[in-house]
Parts: structure tokens; sequence; C-alpha cells
């Protein structure tokens, strides 16, 4: 599944550190989460895309593979 | 009841607690070995400082060691508690059979481990949602 975290970080100038931070996760969880290793779980999700104002779906693509 | 202690300290304080515990049974038990106790004690003491100090890094390790981890690393140390328990559960399995085929006398703390672990196996099914499955919902269904 791909995502969009690490693009819309990279929009906003943000960390991995500092996004971690906002999103009570680990900075590890983060780097997991843009690489694709790792599928947040439903309400991770909703925080992530709530964070950047899009919509689970806009901020997470079943229909896409990872960059991997 | 470990709430009530900040997080970084609870792993390195059930550790010590562990260590006590161990070097008290040394020490009741008496006779010729009880200096086992003291190096229980420090090798105790030595894990929950190494744990404590482990707790501080920015590391997977370091957040479970700190009892912060996230939802990723609980499942992480989720999974590798699973692993370690299939591991035990093969490990007791093979120390059962071998102790049976050299019909040795200490056959049965591998079966307790293998009992314990299939007990605990069905605590786990039926505390974490086997028993909730409920009843379908038939709405829909033309009746």
């Amino acid at each position: 599944m791909r995502n969009r975290v690490r693009e819309q970080r990279a929009q906003r100038g943000l960390s991995q550190a500092e996004l971690a931070a906002a999103l009570s996760v680990s900075r590890q969880t983060v780097i997991s989460i843009e690489s694709g290793r790792y599928l947040p779980s439903l309400p991770l999700a909703f925080s992530i895309a709530r964070f950047f104002g899009l919509t689970v779906d806009k901020m997470f693509d079943p229909d896409e593979e990872d960059g991997r | 009841m470990t709430t009530f202690i900040r997080p970084r300290l609870r792993k390195p304080a059930w550790i010590a607690l562990g260590g006590v515990l161990f070097a008290a049974a040394w020490l009741v038990r008496g006779g010729p070995l009880w200096w086992v106790s003291i190096l229980a004690v420090i090798a105790a003491a030595a894990r929950a400082i190494s744990l404590y100090r482990m707790g501080a890094k920015d590391t997977d390790e370091g957040a479970l060691a700190g009892s912060r981890a996230d939802e990723r690393q609980s499942q992480l140390s989720l999974r590798s508690r699973a692993l370690a328990c299939n591991l035990a559960a093969v490990a007791s399995f093979v120390g059962l059979t071998a102790a049976i085929a050299f019909n040795a006398p200490w056959w049965w703390p591998f079966l307790v481990i293998l009992a314990v672990m299939g007990f605990g196996y069905l605590l786990g099914l039926s505390n974490y949602g086997v028993a909730e499955e409920g009843q379908a919902d038939d709405a829909g269904t033309p009746g």
C-alpha cells in the first residue's frame, strides 16, 4: 500500500521527529510508515490524515504498491 | 501496580524484584551455595541499570525498555514474544521426547511447560475474542 506521508511531511517542512511528536508515535514508526514497512492502525491512519488535512483514502492508496 | 512507577523505571523494577526473589530462594535454601544469592543480586542490579540506561535511547529497544512503546513497537514486542513462546514450545517438546527416550526422571518439567503453554493459549483465545463472535446479523436477508 502506497502512502503520501513523506510527500506531505516534506511539503510542510517537517522533520520525521516533529511529525512523530505530533502523532505521539516514535520517529522509527514514522520512518516505517513512510517506507511502507508498517501499516498503521485505523486510529493512527485517521490521526495522520487529520494532521495533514486529508482523508484517509487520499493519504493511503491500497491500489498502489509501495516504492520498496 | 506498575502504573504508579515512572515508565522508565517499570521494567528495571520488575528485574530487581525478580533478582531479590531469586536471591532469597538461594538464601532460604541454605547450604554452602548461599553466595549465589549475592551473584543473583549483582546480576539483577546490573541488568536493571542497563535496562534503565537503554530506556533513554531513541530506538525501538529503548522504547520497549522504557515502557513508552507506540503501536508498532508494541506489535514488535508481541511478535517477538510469540516467536519466543514458539521456540520454547519446540524446545520443551524436544526435551520431553529426549527424556522419554532416555528413560530419564526429568521428563515432567517439560510436560508442565507444554501444559502451561497450551492452557495459556486457550486462555488467550477466550480472553481476546473467540467467545465474543456473537450471532450473525441477519439484516438484509429475506425473511
